[in-house]
Order: structure tokens, then sequence, then C-alpha cells
């Protein structure tokens, strides 16, 4: 690996995070030289898509959406793996698949797991 | 590739990985179709003998040729044996005292607790016999996340809740500043593996200088020292020791710290000593050191000094893990001939004298129900063995002669001496703190013998706790008394400078 190249992505890096800050900071002060000033209650309640928002944002969620959306990050994840393997399974041959093997009874494990600690009832 | 060279490869040399997987997949698996009715007492025992059986499988691997499989990532040589030996003896003395720990406790995940513990103690072997920094990582953070489930393994108390929070906050920053180093690391080199990264990073310092190489290393130790526990990243020790269970204290104060030492010393030593520092006849290692070496005195001097005030004898334990970290770092700074002897030595003795400590202030703790440093008033009266033993481990950890703990000090006092260049200061600084050290572990002898007790019940000795305390006597003081049997045994089987060939 080239060294510079390597200092020189950090260039890169630089502008961009020049750009980011000067965006906002453009946008934000031309906005104000633009728009006419005329303060008013009513606009400064919350803005809810036309509805008149009612009671309060924070409220509690069922703890088992979490439990649920981690089992299938991992089910998906076991895919995105899979895929590929299945695809060059030719030219690979058996190491991958004892590889597999080994990477599927351990996510399976994983399975038996949840089910006991009853993680896919909903009740 | 076929199943002929599929077998051909050497995988006999990862037998003590693969015994503590099986033990620790079995015992899930069992948990998980046990009927809950059934007590889990059986798998502390099972789980000791795993760990036995993994130690026994460890020692008779010692003194073979250096060896690497799966592609360069797994790596067995004489360094990844002597520490694995560390790490498989401490877990089993903090198993012993779990089967003490959980007949009276209020944690009902039993099962889990057994697994976690070896899930993590694999993650820490994985991390003492690996060189590429892929496969380091993987081992970092499996012990991590089975120490923040550990922690947190007293659902109802609110106390080990907030630790296991805390640990989970600050080990995912210590994570971060970590991988962020290793990325230098990675960018400079192109590659994972450590004979890689040290061939091309001395090619490329001789041509561009060393700003990054330089910050690749120190923002890779701290990142690293939060395992240790030492400056910059020390003070979530004293919270966390004191919300979690006892053997999970224990643990972390002992095994997670030395699996710290072993990842510290893999990766830098494999990389640093050979790129070329900033003075023409030193190498970058020697030539960064000074930061090290502050903070190395930093750890010494805040350990002992906060170590004083504290009233909860668990904090007092936590701030004296940090000053023996300190201590352990001095032989890493000196980089003298004896760099990995001394610290080997003084890991065991701190193996023997803090778990045997620990196991006597589980007794103690148990029986108050409470922390607080009063429950060893009259101990004396109340149990004169136990005391004795207790007295035996506070005079090592203090490091008095004819204990373990005075002949670890010693060595790393001669190894810094004879270094080159010697490192007065830091010595120094070390004798100075030692002395502060006696002020606290002086005032519990004083509670023991002095105080006159609060009630005059007998003490009861639960059976996993006794058998470490009697190890760990046998252990602290046969080290203090015949020191060399250890070495020679060290100095026959093992040559650590295979550490550096074979890439």
């Amino acid at each position: 690996m080239d060294f510079f190249v390597y200092q020189n992505s950090y260039v890169f890096v630089a502008a961009f995070l020049l750009l980011g800050l000067l965006l906002p900071i453009t946008a934000l002060t031309v906005g104000r030289w633009l728009r006419p000033h005329h303060p008013d209650p009513l606009k400064s309640t919350t803005y809810e898509s036309g509805i008149e928002p009612f009671h309060d944002a924070r409220v509690q969620f069922n703890v088992r959406y979490y439990m649920f959306a981690l089992l299938f990050v991992i089910f998906d994840v076991e895919t995105v793996f899979l895929y590929p393997w299945a695809v060059a399974y030719d030219e690979l041959g058996l190491f991958a698949l004892v590889e597999m093997l080994i990477f599927v009874v351990m996510l399976l494990i994983g399975l038996i797991y949840a089910w006991k600690k009853k993680v896919l009832t909903w009740t | 590739m076929d199943i002929g060279t599929l077998l051909s490869y050497p995988w006999e040399i990862m037998m003590p990985e693969f015994i503590i997987l099986i033990a620790a997949t079995g015992l899930s698996l069992t948990d998980l179709f046990l009927p809950s009715r059934v007590n889990r007492r059986i798998f502390g025992w099972i789980s000791a003998a795993a760990v036995l059986a993994a130690l026994i499988s460890l020692l008779t691997q010692a003194g073979s040729e250096p060896a690497q499989i799966l592609h360069n990532t797994y790596r067995l040589d004489s360094f990844s044996i002597s520490f694995k030996a560390l790490l498989l003896f401490g877990t089993l003395l903090v198993l012993l005292i779990s089967t003490s720990y959980l007949a009276r406790s209020d944690v009902e995940e039993q099962g889990e607790w057994y697994y976690l513990f070896l899930a993590a103690l694999l993650g820490a072997m994985m991390m003492a016999s690996s060189a590429d920094l892929i496969t380091l990582f993987v081992g970092l953070e499996l012990l991590a996340i089975a120490s923040y489930i550990l922690t947190g393994i007293r659902k109802k108390s609110a106390e080990s809740n907030e630790a296991a929070m805390k640990y989970a906050i600050n080990g995912g920053i210590a994570t971060a500043v970590t991988l962020f180093g290793f990325s230098y690391l990675y960018g400079l080199s192109g590659s994972t593996n450590l004979g890689d990264i040290s061939r091309e990073i001395s090619a490329l310092s001789a041509d561009h200088g060393h700003a990054l190489t330089v910050a690749a290393f120190i923002i890779t130790f701290v990142g690293l020292s939060f395992k240790l526990a030492t400056v910059p990243f020390h003070m979530w020790a004293p919270d966390i020791y004191q919300g979690s269970p006892l053997p999970v204290m224990a643990f972390l104060s002992v095994v997670s710290k030395t699996a710290g030492f072993i990842i510290l010393f893999r990766v830098m030593l494999s990389i640093f000593p050979t790129v070329q520092g900033f003075q023409p006849d030193e190498s970058l290692y020697q030539s960064v050191m000074i930061f090290v070496s502050i903070a190395a005195g930093l750890t010494m001097i805040i350990g002992n000094i906060l170590a004083l005030r504290q009233n909860n004898i668990k904090r007092l334990f936590a701030y004296s893990s940090i000053a023996h970290a300190g201590y352990l770092l001095v032989p890493f700074v000196a980089f003298s001939q004896m760099m990995f002897e001394s610290t080997w030595f003084y890991l065991l003795a701190y193996v023997f004298m803090n778990l045997g400590a620990l196991a006597v202030l589980h007794i103690i703790i148990s029986e108050n129900q409470s922390a607080h440093i009063s429950g060893f008033a009259g101990l004396y009266q109340r149990s004169p063995v136990l005391t004795v033993c207790m007295t035996i481990f506070l005079l090592s950890l203090a490091g008095i002669p004819g204990t373990a703990g005075f002949m670890g000090k010693l060595h790393i006092f001669i190894g810094a001496l004879f270094a080159d260049p010697s490192r007065y200061v830091l010595v120094s600084v070390m004798l100075v703190t030692t002395v502060v050290s006696y002020i606290y572990y002086f005032s519990i002898m004083l509670h023991m013998y002095m105080r006159p007790p609060k009630r005059y019940t007998k003490i009861t000795w639960p059976i996993g706790a006794t058998l470490t305390i009697a190890l760990c006597v046998a252990g602290t003081l046969l080290l203090g008394i015949f020191p060399g049997a250890a070495l020679q045994f060290l100095q026959e089987y093992f040559w650590f400078n295979d550490m550096f060939t074979l890439n």
C-alpha cells in the first residue's frame, strides 16, 4: 500500500468535513436574510402532518420487538453468508462445507437457546 | 481442498480450546433441556473438570516447537502456552469460588453462569495464541461480552445492573479506541497478520517518518489499557468490582487482566521492536516507552493513594488491583531479557495471592451480608486459621519477604535496573508506592487482630472456597520460599524468543 495514498486520503475526509459544516451554516444564514420575521403563538405549536398532537412522544415499546429484531438480524446475516457460498460451492469444496456446517450449527444452538428461553412466543 | 489435506493440519495444537468449547456448548444445551427443578450445582464441578483437563492437555504441549494453523491466524508458541496456563489456572480457582458463591445467592441463571465463564475463558485463550489482528479482536470481544453479562447476572440487584451498564458503556468506548488504533496498523501496512505488519511498518518508517506509527501505538495502548485497568482507562474498576458478584470480580481482576497483558504483549512486541526509532540506535518501541512509563507511574500512584480512603473492602481490592497492574507495566517498559519471566512470575503470584484473598473475602462478605471493612473485626478470635491465611495473602500483596509477592516484585526491580537504559525513576515510584500500600493492607490486619468482634458465631467453610484458600496458601508460600522451582520450569520448557520467529 502506498504511504502517500494513505495519507492523502485524509484530504477527502477534511474536504467532506468542511462541506458538511458549511452547508447547514450557509442554508440557515441565507434563509434568515431572505425570510420575513412575524412571530405568532400558533406558529410555535408542533406540526404533525396536520393532525393535532396528542399525549407524550416517549412511550415504552414492548421489549419483544427488540428480541425479534435481533433474531431477524442474525438469520439475515446467515443468509448473506450462505448465498455466496452456495453460488461458489463447486470451487470451494469440502473444507468450505465443513466450515459452513460449523457456522450453521453454532447459529442453530442460538436458535434453540431463544426457543427454550421463550423468546419466540409473544405473550 | 479435500478431506486429506484438511486432516493433515496439526489440529491437536488446539486441543485445550476444543475441550473448553465442547464443555461450554455441551453445558449450554444440557442446561436448556434439563427441567428447571434440577439443581445446577453439578455444572460447577463439570466445568472445573473441563478446565483442569484443558490445563493438563496444555501442559503436555510445553516444550513443543512453535506451530501455526488456520492460515497463520492460530499460533502456538512458548508465550501462548505459558500464559494460557495462567488463564486456565485462574479460571479453575474462580470456578471453585463460584460453587460456594452460588450455593447461597439470588442468581437464578446458575447454568448460564458456568458456561459464560467458559466462553470468556475461550476468548482469552484465543487472544493468547493468535497472530492476527482480527482473531485477536474476536477473542477480546468474546471475553468482553461474556464479562458484561456476568457482571449483571444478578438481575434483581440494582447494584449489579448499574455495574453491568457502566461496564458495557465503558467497554464499548475502549473497544472503539482499540479498533481505531488497529485501523491505523492496518492502514499503514495493508495486512492484519502481525508479522506482515511489522515488516511493512519497518520499511515505511525508514522512508516516511513516524507520525502515524506513533499515533497507532498510543491509540492502541490507550484502548487496551481498559482491560488492564491502568491509566487512562482505570476509573471503571472500583464501581464495577463493587457491583458485580464476587467470583465475577475475581475473574475480572485476575483472568481478564492477564488476558489484557497477553494481547498488549502480543501486539506491541510483535510489531514495534523492529521499527527504527527516533534516535539512530534505538527501536521505536524504546522511543515511545516514555508514554507507557508515565502511564505506569500514574497507575501505581493513583491506585495506591485512592485505596487508602476506602471503607468498602471490594473497592479497596479494586484500587489494589489497579496498583498491581501498574507494577506489571514496569517490565513491559524496561524491555529487558527477563521481561517475560518477571511478568509471568508476578502474574502467577498475583493469581495465588489475589484469588486467595478474594476467597476469604467471599466467606467474610457472605457471613456479614455487607462488604464494609468492619466485617473483619475480631476475626482472629472467631477463626484463627482463616485469619492466618488472610494474613499470608495480605503480606504477599504488600510484598513482604518470604511470600510470592516479594519475589515477584524483586524480579521486576532487578529486570528494570539491569535493563538498558535503567528505569531508576519508575523503580523508585514503585518502591514508594509499595510502602504506601502497606498502610491499607495492614489496616485490614488491624481489624482482624486488634478490634473486638461483633459476634462470636463460628465461621462456616464452604468446600469450593476452602479448596481455593488451601491451594493459594500453598502456592503463595512455595513461590515465596522456592521461587527457583517455577523459574527453572519456565526456563527449561519455554523459549520466549520464538514469539519473533516463524512468520
